[in-house]
């Protein structure tokens, strides 16, 4: 029994103790302790009012002095509260200073739950897409902020994933959407303002198709007097070897620059037109003519499986095949072979060139795309290369919604496979 | 949580046959939204190849039309709404009506930008289709916003702001007639720019008339065919 309770009892015995001894006295000790039992009673009673009262005004004071189990009672009850009421204060400020910090962020910050709508958002995503904090609690943000990207990009199921958008409010502004599974059920859609990086690539494309297009005519004129200066007898000896050599350059010059322009027109293009009809069979076999004659080519097999036609763009498609053909001509030897075939089912078409040439190692695949990219720095460029063969096949392939698969092995040979979904494939 | 008060019913999945309806035509109105803003974007930029794909993607809406439509008469026959309910199903059979012209003008404006992209450009590069264009497209996002969150008072700036784009459109009209009598041989350029101005024109009606529709959705008052004043007072009562 703590100190407190003691107290109190002893208190209560004392008042029955006073009661009694004094009912005694007179000769009626019932009557006595009865009386002190009402008092005690009463005393009790009392405090509990006092309590009741205390609970409802929230004012201790009134218990601030004396001893027993109704003081200990009153003052640990009022230190709890106080306390609570710090508590509650503290986190009011820490929830304060969060909020704070949320809106200060430069990105927009969206909650939202398993049906899209709108939980909570931050001061930025409200400038960004012109949200209402009060008013659009509980719509579906891609009712308010619609956009065919952002549906999709709500419905798919991946983890974390991004769209570039055009703003809804401004013109020429580019926001990046980003969405972050949050909490359960929920999701946190993260908008960025991006017009800077998109206004950017737009630059350097811009640049690159304008540079490329201006160099064209000087070469083309460069090319001209090269041309006709090899058919000059009377340009002196000594000057041949050197014309020669200009004009093999300036070809290769032509070559790259007019490579760089279609890149930069497969770049900023969307999807390829469905409505014309390749015969892949023939574009194989005219590209082939090029190697018929050649004594230093490997010997390439043809596989015709199929009759089906490929939807798209033919001059795009036929770019594709005489990359493939021609990189893999430079990367075998004379003795070794190449098959390229064409075969398809249900889940769509494959074109594949295979080659037993040199390989490349498995660090280098993902690279090969890139523009300019060379597995080996020191070869390449005397053997007609660019670098840019598989960048335009890569994009040529998003245009067409199929996909470059490379799998290949040093010493042993690769395989360029162009997978097309079926969509794209036109039965015979 | 649920947004508006039409989803107030004590079946569930009606709640969510309407709920699903409200959003299919947000999404159509988004749609429509991007194929404006593409068209847009084609013609300013001379961009023929992004011109014919808005016009070529014009199917997409008209997809969406026909299936909000049918999901429509699918709830007048199966739920029989009332009130507020059946005043919502009559406003989307109206606004799918006139996002899908929307649709069908910006597919114009894809389709003229194509050609015009093949003819020289004017020195403005179509500064005043672009401003025209942009105004309208604010149009177009604020009616579907004020469809979004039932605002009445966003529906009534947008019915207001249609003078302006009026206005707008005359004022194109007549510098087209300007360039045409100036030099005869860009009658046929100055002709198709005025076909995009009137589609244009016609497109801030068509937003317009969505927010008549929100109006009758909400306040349950005709607005069409009456004076802006009288329409706000007509909706403030």
């Amino acid at each position: 029994m703590t100190e407190s309770g003691r107290k109190t009892l002893a208190g209560i015995a004392l008042i029955l103790a006073l009661g009694g001894l004094i009912g005694w006295i007179y000769d009626a000790a019932e009557r006595g302790l009865l009386i002190a039992a009402l008092v005690a009673l009463l005393w009790q009673l009392r405090n509990l009012i006092a309590f009741d009262r205390a609970l409802h005004t929230g004012d201790f004071g009134v218990f601030r002095y004396g001893e027993g189990i109704w003081q200990q009672l009153f003052s640990r009850f009022s230190y709890e509260h106080e306390r609570g009421d710090r508590y509650k204060q503290q986190n009011r400020r820490i929830i304060k200073e969060i909020q704070k910090s949320a809106n200060a962020m430069p990105d927009g910050a969206v909650i939202i739950d398993q049906r899209n709508e709108i939980l909570t958002c931050n001061k930025a995503a409200k400038e960004l897409i012109g949200l209402k904090r009060k008013k659009d609690r509980g719509q579906r943000l891609d009712n308010i902020f619609r956009d065919p990207g952002l549906t999709k990009l709500l419905q798919s199921s991946e983890s974390t994933r991004a769209v570039d958008l055009a703003s809804p409010l401004r013109e020429n502004e580019w926001l990046n959407c980003r969405v972050v599974p949050y909490g359960a059920d929920q999701k946190l859609v993260l908008i960025r303002d991006v017009t800077d990086r998109i206004q950017l690539s737009k630059i350097r494309r811009d640049f690159v198709a304008n540079a490329s297009h201006e160099l064209r005519s000087p070469l083309t004129v460069i090319c001209g007097y090269l041309e006709s200066f090899a058919e000059d007898e009377q340009v002196p000896e000594h000057l041949l070897q050197p014309l020669s050599q200009m004009r093999s350059q300036a070809r290769r010059m032509t070559t790259i620059v007019k490579e760089l322009l279609d890149l930069s027109r497969l770049e900023g293009a969307g999807l390829a037109a469905t409505d014309q009809a390749i015969d892949i069979a023939a574009l194989v076999a005219a590209a082939m003519k090029t190697y018929s004659g050649c004594e230093d080519a490997p010997k390439i097999e043809i596989h015709i499986e199929s009759g089906d036609q490929l939807l798209g763009a033919q001059s795009e498609i036929e770019s594709v095949v005489n990359n493939l053909i021609s990189n893999a001509v430079r990367h075998t030897s004379v003795d070794g072979s190449i098959k390229v075939s064409w075969q398809s089912g249900p889940d769509g078409a494959d074109l594949i060139v295979r080659d037993t040439g040199e390989g490349i190692s498995a660090e280098h695949i993902p690279r090969l795309t890139e523009r300019f990219f060379r597995v080996d720095r020191g070869r390449a460029r005397g053997d007609g290369g660019f670098g840019l063969g598989l960048a335009i096949v890569k994009h040529v392939l998003e245009r067409h919604s199929g996909e470059l698969i490379v799998v290949s092995e040093r010493g042993v040979g690769s395989e360029f496979r162009c997978h097309f979904p079926a969509q794209r494939v036109a039965a015979a | 949580m649920q947004a508006s008060n039409f989803t107030d019913h004590i079946s569930r999945s009606f709640n969510q046959d309407i709920e699903g309806l409200r959003n299919q035509v947000l999404t159509m109105g988004g749609l429509v939204e991007s194929q404006l803003s593409k068209a847009i974007a084609a013609l300013v930029s001379g961009d023929s190849e992004l011109g014919l794909k808005v016009a070529n993607d014009d199917y997409k809406v008209n997809e969406l039309e026909v299936s909000i439509d049918e999901e429509c008469s699918r709830i007048l026959a199966t739920r029989a709404p009332a009130a507020g309910d059946l005043r919502l199903i009559v406003a989307i059979i109206k606004t799918i009506t006139d996002l899908e012209r929307i649709g069908d003008e910006a597919e114009k404006i894809g389709f003229l930008a194509s050609k015009l992209a093949a003819m020289d450009r004017p020195s403005d590069s179509y500064r005043e289709i672009k401003t025209l264009g942009t105004h309208v497209l604010h149009m177009l996002r604020d009616a579907m916003n004020a469809f979004a969150r039932l605002d009445v008072t966003e529906s009534l700036e947008v019915v207001r702001e249609d003078e302006r784009v009026d206005e707008e459109y005359e004022a194109i009209q007549r510098q087209c007639i300007t360039f045409m009598m100036e030099d005869p041989r860009s009658i046929k350029r100055v002709m198709n720019v005025t076909w995009v101005a009137r589609s244009l024109e016609r497109i801030g009606d068509h937003s317009k008339n969505i927010c008549e529709y929100v109006i009758y959705m909400v306040q349950g008052r005709d607005v069409r065919h009456t004076d802006i004043s009288e329409a706000s007072d007509l909706a403030s009562e």
